[in-house]
């Protein structure tokens, strides 16, 4: 009897010694509810803002809202079940234009993050790894663009695209959604340059490159096979972060009036044309600035747990 | 000490030959140069095992990669397997590299933290393209197995999944493959844990026995290098003080030195009264390296002579060589008509 008793004294520490890394394992790998919520709003925008043709609770940018017999014209619905963000001054659908919106802002966004990531990165990758002149030229080159101040350089940069869009004909198809991409794609090479570049600099001096070259690793396969798959984590979590800037970038293009065509709406542009009525309908303003702030804010979410997810696994080595 | 001189090489078929090795690196751009390796000669039998010995900075390191190329030395000759190694560039350099191989300190920083530990033992293989897919594979696993780790866990974990000792044995296994015929071991178990030290000395010793490896062994551990070793070559700040058997040197120290070296080890025993005489100060810049004996600022036998004068390499027992003018036995140096050394 006696042992039947004891026995489940020792068990009882024992299960909760077994328990406890089974649930930080478990927290460890499974998303925050941030990041989570972060994943589901980006992933619900990006679906909607691709089909948004084709959802039927999406109307067109170019309708006028019309329900019982009032239509939408001078703000005519607030928030509410007709027009879920209300209508703007013309009558069009703001949350439908918020979504319409999505395409350019992440297009331009997504497209800018990879121009400035693979300039960027080889610019910087070649930097670090070869040092001496290649070094000095990307480094005068990075601190020049760092120097400018990058709306004023953003502004000229799209003006002068302009005239040479004018000017030359096989330019033709670069309207201002490529021009906007190409100018944000431009600043975001001089920042990511600089980080791949010093993060290359400490790795080149691992001792796991030594190694390969003692194998008679040529220089081409020590970039791509040793360096590159340790510089891919820091990439990510910079991409990440610096997509919400370049978002919110382009935003404040489109409130100086430098944004896409007049017809195609973007959220900066939203913002900037109903600035001056927001004591009128709040809605028209608040809800594409909530987007715009949501978005950014998601990203660098995302960015932030990507950066802690991978300083984990360094701290494992 | 300070020991120049190559009245220690022997004649004959060496595999390496290293001769008035120096290695200079750049201060910034004061256009001073830290001296790290100044002209030492070397050689090491086939089959044979070089202890090189010395606290931390006096070159030990250097010298090794100095020997692959790894920078190259500012001066000297380096001949492998009857090759001048100075001589060569490009491919041919990265052929010859081939046949000697490097086992770094820290075993966690010498393997590629993204990649499959089998691929890793892998990519020297795949570099030279030798063989087929299925003989690759099989050396890999036999070479994994070898060393003792499991070939099915190599191919699906990153180093950081394997202790410290388990990664040293990967690394080993990595410079096994292309079946060298040097290695170059830098430290290999200083990172290491004592008990894991010894497994991973153990098995430096089949594998030696096994392949008839030729090895450099750099430490600043002595009895770690006192059982692995037949020769041992003790350095001071870039220069070699003393060569012996191994036995010779730990039984019979010449140089001050490594006297010092020997006595601090210190003793598993509490009832063994500590009576080894400290050495004073740091080592010296190696930038401004002392005139004369560059031991002479810190040895306990340091005399006018010393710090005019530098030591050249004189034999003192059978295949006993020590660079100081007043070695703790073996007589008085005969005094040479240079009374400037000939490092100047």
């Amino acid at each position: 009897m006696t042992a039947i008793i004891t026995a489940p004294d020792h068990e009882v520490p024992a299960t909760t010694e077994l328990i406890a890394p089974k649930i930080s394992r478990y927290k460890r790998m499974f998303p925050t509810v941030g990041v989570l919520l972060s994943w589901m709003f980006l992933l619900t925008l990006t679906f909607m803002a691709v089909f948004a043709d084709y959802l039927p609770f999406i109307r067109s940018t170019q309708t006028v809202v019309k329900a019982s017999g009032r239509s939408g014209v001078r703000f005519g619905f607030g928030p509410g079940f007709t027009a879920w963000f209300g209508t703007d001054t013309l009558g069009k659908d703001v949350f439908a234009k918020c979504i319409y919106g999505a395409r350019v802002t992440l297009f331009v966004g997504v497209l800018a993050t990879i121009i400035g990531l693979t300039i960027g990165g080889i610019l910087g990758l070649a930097a670090g790894y070869f040092r001496g002149w290649v070094d000095r030229v990307v480094s005068i080159l990075t601190d020049c663009l760092l120097a400018l101040p990058p709306l004023l350089l953003a502004i000229i940069l799209v003006f002068r695209l302009d005239d040479l869009k004018a000017k030359w004909s096989w330019i033709s198809w670069l309207d201002r959604r490529w021009q906007i991409t190409l100018t944000l794609g431009i600043l975001a090479i001089a920042p990511l340059a600089r980080i791949v570049r010093a993060q290359t600099l400490s790795l080149r001096e691992r001792e796991f490159v030594l190694a390969a070259r003692s194998l008679g690793a040529k220089n081409g396969r020590i970039v791509v096979r040793e360096i590159l798959p340790n510089l891919i984590p820091t990439m990510m979590t910079v991409a990440f972060t610096g997509l919400g800037i370049l978002i919110a970038a382009e935003g404040a293009l489109a409130f100086l009036g430098l944004s896409v065509e007049i017809p195609t709406p973007t959220w900066g542009k939203l913002i900037d044309d109903n600035k001056n009525k927001i004591d009128v309908a709040w809605w028209a303003e608040i809800f594409p600035s909530l987007m715009l702030f949501l978005t950014v804010l998601a990203f660098s979410v995302i960015g932030d747990r990507l950066s802690r997810r991978f300083d984990i696994r360094e701290a494992g080595v | 000490m300070a020991g120049t001189g190559k009245a220690h090489l022997r004649n004959g078929e060496a595999l390496l030959r290293v001769e008035d090795l120096v290695v200079q690196f750049p201060v910034g751009r004061t256009g001073l140069v830290v001296n790290a390796v100044s002209g030492i000669s070397l050689d090491v039998l086939k089959g044979e095992t070089l202890g090189l010995v010395g606290e931390s900075g006096c070159g030990k390191s250097t010298t090794g990669r100095a020997i692959m190329q790894l920078p190259r030395p500012n001066s000297g000759s380096v001949q492998f397997e009857g090759k001048e190694l100075t001589a060569m560039a490009g491919d041919e350099m990265r052929e010859a590299r081939t046949r000697m191989q490097m086992i770094f300190q820290d075993p966690v920083s010498s393997l590629n933290p993204r990649r499959k530990v089998r691929d890793i033992v892998m990519e020297p293989l795949t570099i030279w393209d030798r063989g087929t897919k299925a003989d690759r594979s099989k050396l890999v696993d036999r070479v994994l197995e070898e060393v003792g780790i499991d070939p099915q866990r190599a191919s699906e974990s990153q180093p950081h999944q394997f202790s410290g000792g388990q990664c040293q044995r990967i690394s080993i296994a990595r410079s096994l493959v292309l079946d060298p015929s040097l290695i170059i071991c830098d430290e290999p178990v200083s990172a290491l844990d004592v008990s894991v030290q010894a497994q991973v000395l153990n098995l430096l010793e089949d594998l030696k026995a096994r392949y008839g490896l030729t090895m450099i062994f750099i430490a600043h551990d002595l009895a770690v290098v006192k059982n692995i070793s037949d020769r041992v070559a003790v350095m001071y700040l870039g220069k070699i003080c003393e060569v012996a058997r191994s036995d010779d040197l730990y039984h019979e120290p010449a140089h001050h030195y490594t006297n010092v070296l020997l006595q601090s080890i210190p003793v598993p025993d509490p009832d063994v009264a500590v009576q080894r005489r400290a050495i004073e100060g740091e080592p010296p810049s190696p930038v401004l390296p002392p005139s004369g004996c560059r031991f002479h600022t810190r040895c306990p036998a340091a005399a006018a002579r010393c710090s005019a004068e530098e030591p050249q390499l004189r034999e003192i027992g059978d295949g006993h060589f020590v660079a100081c003018h007043y070695p703790v036995h073996g007589g008085e140096a005969p005094v040479t008509v240079r009374s400037s050394g000939t490092a100047a």
